[in-house]
């Protein structure tokens, strides 16, 4: 069974490649709408109700990325231009809560909070695992088969499977053979 | 006598049922006492009648115009269509109250009449614990939100309804959406009858289940057409937006979610009690959490249609509701002993305890984001916003991991699975994923996140079809035709393939949203008569603005055509409605167009005149397949909760028989599926 062991290594090589492909490749330099559409979706409209001034279509938000745009061509770099919007209008105008501060907290607690269940997730399992006595080997045996007769094989492996899980809700279709417990 | 009169005496008639079934019912399952549990169910009948005459002379005051009545007055008007004005009956939070109230009773009474299936010794407990919510909902609407209040002198006409609401998606959205959030009390009730009783067995979780299922697809289909609501209405261009409120609603249908994942592990492997009856209570907890945010306007946001100082007394009964499930359950907690051992990481439960991470972590980081504007102004005295960007990055991730496990759960066996069997059933998903990352940059799609989210969408739909595939060659050898197979294994194992199509239905979805994010081209454009447009491959021309003034409303509407290449694909007419009580808060009427998969929406910014307009054009692709997988995913959860008829009853019972005869011999059971082979 090295095989699709092998396959599914070359699949993913492939896509490693053509992932570090596209990273590395010179990336094409974002138009100036582009630049305006991505600025202006990180400003919350002042006058609206949750929309951003991307997709207000309120007086001020046109005005706002009219601004926007002007600054683009000025050469200002996108965290300038936020920050003027910040200053004038305070920082309730950031979309996103910036990385620094109080609102770092913002970012960090679920962060933290996902590591440390993932953390609990494999602490839980390791404790179960070790209170475990027997493992029963049964899938394990399905794979000392040759490959010659594989299609077949795999077929009887699988409605192995099938069955016994869906016996579970219908007796009726338990077969013998299949039978494990 | 009015309808309203009638309304507050079948209100104070409710209450006094309500009351006097939590005190039957318990003091009967305390005394054994068999008479007082039926006087019990009879009386969540009486409240059912109750509340359904209540709501009806609500319905009749609307449709009788009764302006004495205040909140008819305030939310309805003459002119109004019957359809808006029935719809107006939730258009408050009074009414909405109400309706709250009244699906809650209907779904007690559906309890008690359906209790025989239930375990006989929870039926009084879930009845108690059902009608006390029912009471504080009752409570709520005799004391501080009556919806039957009359004023001294009724006003000749209404004010009518927020134009925002004047909509079809508002005649179905609010009321599934309410019904989702009441329908989490039964699994609630559930789970503290079992709390109580002690008795958290493979029964319970049997009947808990179909609940919490049936809570699920009503809770989708209500965000569902919250989204269509939003992306019909708003002018945004979007669908989600992250919303306060929102977000309060996907709270309870992401905790809802883990739990009918966790619960099959506990259905096949006795393990992970205590998380599941944590999350039946949570969801409980966070759907009263939703109605507090709405109603209290504690946080600010698009749905502030209606709030007052309700708010106060929701978050007194969300802490009640917290603190009595929590005493109860630290008592119960030492009986909650797993009954077997986990054997893999590498097995299905393995995925399923990645799923309930992930889900569970993705409600925290929602409910923290729609927090912390509130945490930082009482601890930092810093306003500050929580929006789109912040949820897009936390969530972003957290999605693409969850639709990969999807993909991998079902490759993967109960207990445990060996590495080979698992690479060999991955590799065809993962090819076709593979090709699916190389061919999308040859068409353009060069954004790196965008391609590895639709592998990763290629991966999960391949995995499932695959699944399905290697099901229908099962049967098939047992000698059925493949189009029969796939309908037996639909027909016969619907938890399992509705599943299936519930997941398949959350691909398209995620598919349709990468889209939409990634691709979304946004223009705005002032135009004069005889001028175009282009955006993204299509050209719009402009002729003028229309002007139309009927009896209660005024209706802007532009004329625009739309070209494709030199193919005139149609005329669209964006405009505003101008509603007359709510003259500054213009209803837009939004064109989409769909080409394909892509939506044309267009939106009329700003006018002057009869010939100037600024015409607000998004284009975005793959907004489609949100709403068809939507309508899979609901598909998907109907089909499991579908009860299995009564032909698979009487099978069953066969079945228990034939499972007798196994400990006499292996030769009864040879035969016996010999049967079951030429049967199906």
């Amino acid at each position: 069974m090295k095989r699709s062991f092998l396959l599914v290594l070359a699949a993913v090589a492939l896509l490693a490649a053509l992932a570090s492909s596209l990273i590395l490749a010179t990336p094409k330099p974002p138009t100036v709408d582009q630049r305006v559409q991505s600025i202006a979706s990180q400003l919350k409209c002042p006058v609206c109700q949750g929309e951003s001034v991307a997709d207000s279509s309120a007086q001020l938000a046109l005005q706002m990325r009219q601004r926007i745009r002007q600054d683009v061509q000025a050469g200002k770099s996108d965290q300038e231009i936020i920050q003027f919007f910040v200053d004038r209008y305070g920082a309730s105008i950031a979309w996103s809560p910036p990385w620094q501060g109080f609102s770092l907290l913002a970012w960090l607690v679920p962060i933290v909070l996902l590591l440390a269940g993932c953390w609990l997730l494999y602490a839980v399992v390791r404790e179960w695992r070790r209170s475990e006595p027997v493992v029963t080997e049964r899938v394990g045996s399905f794979d000392a088969v040759g490959s010659g007769e594989r299609e077949d094989d795999e077929l009887a492996r699988y409605r192995a499977q099938l069955e016994q899980e869906l016996a579970e809700d219908d007796v009726i279709f338990k077969r013998a053979g299949t039978e494990v417990r | 006598m009015y309808f309203s009169d009638l309304g507050s005496i079948a209100l104070i008639l409710a209450t006094g049922f309500a009351l006097y079934t939590m005190l039957a019912a318990v003091l009967g399952a305390v005394r054994h006492s068999q008479p007082l549990v039926r006087s019990a169910q009879r009386s969540v009948l009486v409240v059912a009648g109750c509340m359904l005459l209540a709501s009806c002379a609500l319905l009749a005051s609307f449709l009788t115009h009764d302006f004495g009545v205040n909140y008819v007055a305030q939310h309805s008007s003459l002119a109004m269509p019957w359809y808006f004005t029935s719809a107006a009956f939730y258009g408050g939070q009074e009414g909405s109250l109400l309706y709250w109230a009244l699906m809650l009773s209907l779904f007690s009474a559906l309890f008690v009449i359906t209790s025989r299936r239930a375990p006989a010794a929870l039926v009084p407990y879930v009845m108690a614990t059902l009608m006390g919510i029912e009471a504080f909902f009752i409570l709520m609407l005799t004391t501080v939100s009556n919806p039957f209040v009359r004023s001294a002198i009724a006003p000749s006409d209404g004010l009518g309804l927020n134009p925002l609401l004047m909509d079809p998606g508002m005649l179905v959205h609010p009321p599934m959406l309410l019904m989702g959030y009441m329908s989490f009390s039964v699994p609630f009730a559930f789970a503290i009858a079992a709390m109580l009783t002690g008795k958290l067995n493979s029964e319970w979780l049997r009947a808990i289940r179909r609940w919490t299922l049936a809570a699920w697809t009503i809770q989708s289909v209500g965000l569902i057409l919250g989204a269509w609501w939003a992306y019909h209405v708003l002018g945004w261009g979007g669908y989600w937006g992250w919303d306060p409120v929102e977000n309060a609603a996907l709270l309870p249908w992401l905790t809802a979610t883990a739990f009918l994942h966790s619960t099959m592990v506990q259905e096949r492997r006795g393990m992970l009690k205590v998380w599941n009856l944590v999350l039946v209570i949570l969801s409980f907890a966070l759907s009263i959490f939703g109605t507090f945010e709405v109603r209290s306007g504690v946080i600010s946001s698009v749905h502030s249609f209606a709030y007052s100082d309700i708010g106060n007394y929701f978050l007194v009964f969300l802490i009640v509701v917290i603190l009595f499930a929590s005493v109860l359950f630290c008592y119960r907690l030492p009986r909650l002993r797993p009954e077997q051992e986990f054997d893999s990481v590498v097995s299905r439960e393995g995925v399923f305890l990645l799923n309930n991470l992930l889900l569970v972590g993705m409600a925290f980081a929602t409910l923290w984001g729609t927090l912390f504007p509130l945490i930082s102004a009482v601890f930092s005295h810093q306003t500050m916003t929580v929006g789109p960007p912040f949820y897009n990055q936390v969530m972003g991730p957290l999605l693409a991991i969850l639709v990969l496990a999807m993909g991998i759960g079902p490759l993967l066996a109960w207990r445990r699975t060996s590495l080979n069997a698992l690479w060999r059933n991955m590799s065809v998903p993962v090819i076709l994923a593979a090709l699916c990352a190389a061919l999308l940059p040859l068409l353009g799609i060069t954004d790196i996140a965008a391609n590895v989210g639709f592998a990763i969408c290629t991966f999960t739909a391949a995995a499932i079809v695959y699944e399905l595939w290697r099901g229908m060659r099962v049967r098939h050898k047992h000698g059925e035709s493949y189009p029969l197979a796939l309908y037996m294994l639909f027909n016969r194992y619907r938890q399992r393939y509705g599943g299936y199509l519930v997941h398949i239905g959350l691909v398209f979805m995620v598919v349709g949203i990468i889209g939409s994010h990634y691709f979304q081209v946004q223009q705005d454009t002032t135009l004069k008569p005889g001028q175009e447009m282009n955006v993204a491959g299509y050209r719009l021309t402009y002729f003028g603005n229309i002007d139309r003034i009927e009896p209660d409303k005024e209706i802007i509407t532009s004329q625009l055509q739309i070209w494709r290449g030199s193919q005139l694909q149609g005329y669209i007419y964006p405009g505003r409605t101008f509603y007359r009580n709510y003259g500054n808060q213009p209803a837009s009427q939004i064109s989409i167009t769909t080409f394909g998969a892509t939506d044309l929406y267009v939106f009329l910014a700003a006018w002057n005149g009869a010939g100037e307009a600024t015409i607000q054009v998004f284009v975005n692709p793959l907004v489609p397949l949100v709403w068809y997988g939507g309508l899979i995913m609901v598909v998907g959860g109907i089909f499991c909760w579908w009860p299995a008829r009564r032909r698979v009853r009487g099978e069953q019972r066969v079945a228990a028989v034939a499972g007798a005869k196994v400990v006499t011999g292996r030769a009864v059971e040879l035969a016996h599926s010999g049967g079951k082979e030429s049967m199906a």
